[in-house]
């Protein structure tokens, strides 16, 4: 049924057959389209956010068409994830599901046609954060993989590397207390709120860390200054757009 | 032991699961929630707790899918997750503690409906199968069978054509008409292949609802017939009666002595024994 790198169904033609991600990862995944797809990922207080807003700016600067995308934000199912998390109501698989569905709104409604109108898509976590918690959460790590089966393959996934004590103590300073999910208080783990982000944190780098070899994340050691690192993650998309200068938005 | 389609969710125990499980599916219009509302009075009348669940039931995501339909811009994968994520929250909060408690789980479509729909969108079918790998396989699947020939005018002289029944989403280009021919004869095909995969029980939906719901009785009651859960609610009425026997008991332990000779101690002596003798025979 797989002809290159579509799959046709009767009239219908599916643009990212689940056994490209899983089976045969496309080292160029992006590639099948004009537009570039970058991410960054990592724990929270990694820097990832930083260091993707100063990637933003660079890219328009140089006249690309740039448009950001965050984990989270389908305005379709948005309200289903604050409910869920406001009563408490989401257990591992749903909290897998619902974030699932946020994600495939936003590739079908707006990353989808992007790549192939030819822009730069910057996304603020990407599968592989779905991955690294729900696999955390006790979810398996199979079924999380197939379950987003659909997406494309980024050109560049950046993954921040910090020490968690690193950037737990960047959190602290930066807000007040940790939400109930983000600190895995459904889990269990532990009773305060600091100790059970540790603990859920802790189990999400290990994740993270199994799949560099299997996704081919590109390591970026965060603990390095904010400019030293994003000369190399300029450094490293510039190698990408170099092969796609079409892209450009002419002035 | 009850089993999954292969993969179980986490904290998911299923053991001691000891309801039964009764599916009914059928493409649009095949009469199945007439048929469900049938079936749980009868049930209940003979005395079985039953609860009744259908797509888009969930505290989580119902109202999120409904809303989501109202527009435009529902795409198919999201549309396809969205439907697990509430078909998985009403598994882990309704169906699952429901089958703990010994019900009989009546619900209103399952997996097959939702593979059907996917499948005919486009959307590749391992995909599909796996993400619901995660169900339970149920008691039995009773499936309504209704040829597109004889749906269109039970369609047409009830309420309509629907945008989403239509399948409108699939076939833009036709007229309302023609768009829910295809799709209905789309899903048919797919619920066929689905019926010899997942071993459904075929009932011909085109009678009428006294001879569909008499083939569904019998199909019921065979299901129940067996059911090790006879014993056990015979020992659970044992047990009531034992306790509510201690209970009294405890009850006139508790009354001062001096106030034993009341007239409330003859009421409630003669009231206790009626209960616990469960005749009401008067023995005061």
């Amino acid at each position: 049924m797989n002809t290159g790198n579509n799959l046709r169904i009767g009239p219908f033609e599916i643009f990212f057959p689940v056994t490209q991600v899983l089976e045969k990862p496309r080292q160029n995944g992006g590639q099948q389209f004009p537009g570039k797809l970058f991410v960054v990922e990592g724990i929270d207080g990694s820097g990832k956010s930083t260091q993707l807003s100063l990637l933003h700016k660079w890219l328009e600067s140089k006249g690309y068409g740039v448009v950001f995308s965050t984990w989270n934000s389908s305005p379709l199912v948005k309200d289903t994830t604050k409910l869920g998390k406001k009563k408490k109501m989401l257990t591992p698989a749903t909290f897998s599901l619902i974030h699932a569905t946020d994600f495939a709104d936003r590739i079908e409604r707006s990353i989808l046609p992007l790549l192939k109108a030819g822009a730069v898509v910057l996304c603020d976590r990407y599968i592989y954060t779905a991955f690294a918690r729900d696999v955390a959460r006790g979810m398996d790590s199979k079924w999380v993989r197939e379950l987003y089966g659909f997406a494309m393959k980024p050109s560049v996934a950046f993954y921040f590397r910090v020490p968690l004590e690193t950037a737990i103590g960047r959190l602290v300073t930066a807000r007040d207390g940790f939400k109930f999910y983000e600190a895995g208080l459904d889990l269990g783990l532990a009773d305060d709120p600091t100790e059970s982000f540790r603990l859920f944190q802790g189990r999400i780098i290990q994740e993270y860390e199994k799949m560099i070899p299997e996704f081919g994340l590109t390591v970026i050691d965060a603990t390095l200054p904010v400019e030293v690192q994003q000369a190399q993650v300029r450094q490293i998309a510039k190698t990408h757009l170099d092969r796609a200068r079409e892209l450009r938005v002419r002035p | 032991m009850r089993k999954t389609y292969g993969k179980v969710l986490p904290g998911m125990k299923l053991n001691d699961l000891s309801g039964k499980l009764i599916v009914v599916e059928g493409t649009d219009g095949a009469g199945r929630t007439t048929q469900i509302n049938l079936l749980k009075t009868w049930l209940e009348e003979q005395g079985h707790a039953v609860l009744d669940t259908g797509m888009t039931r969930s505290m989580l995501a119902g109202e999120g899918i409904r809303r989501a339909k109202e527009g435009n811009n529902l795409g198919r994968v999201t549309q396809s997750l969205f439907y697990a994520t509430d078909f998985v929250d009403r598994l882990e909060n309704e169906i699952v503690p429901a089958l703990r408690a010994g019900f009989v789980v009546l619900t209103d479509r399952y997996i097959y409906s939702l593979m059907a729909r996917a499948i005919v969108r486009g959307m590749d079918a391992a995909w599909i199968r796996s993400i619901y790998s995660v169900a339970l396989v149920p008691d039995a699947v009773i499936y309504l069978r209704i040829g597109v020939d004889e749906l269109i005018p039970r369609v047409i002289f009830s309420r309509g054509f629907d945008y989403w029944e239509s399948g409108m989403d699939v076939f833009p280009g036709q007229d309302m008409y023609e768009s829910f021919r295809s799709y209905q004869s789309a899903l048919l095909a797919e619920f066929d292949k689905l019926s010899v995969e997942y071993h459904f029980e075929t009932v011909d939906a085109s009678s009428d609802v006294k001879t569909v719901f008499a083939e569904l009785q019998k199909k019921v009651m065979r299901i129940l017939e067996g059911d090790s859960r006879k014993e056990f609610v015979s020992k659970l009425y044992e047990q009531v009666a034992e306790m509510s026997q201690l209970r009294t008991e405890a009850i006139f332990a508790a009354i001062p002595r001096e106030m034993q000779r009341t007239d409330l101690e003859l009421l409630l002596r003669s009231a206790a024994a009626n209960e616990a003798s469960g005749n009401g025979r008067n023995v005061a």
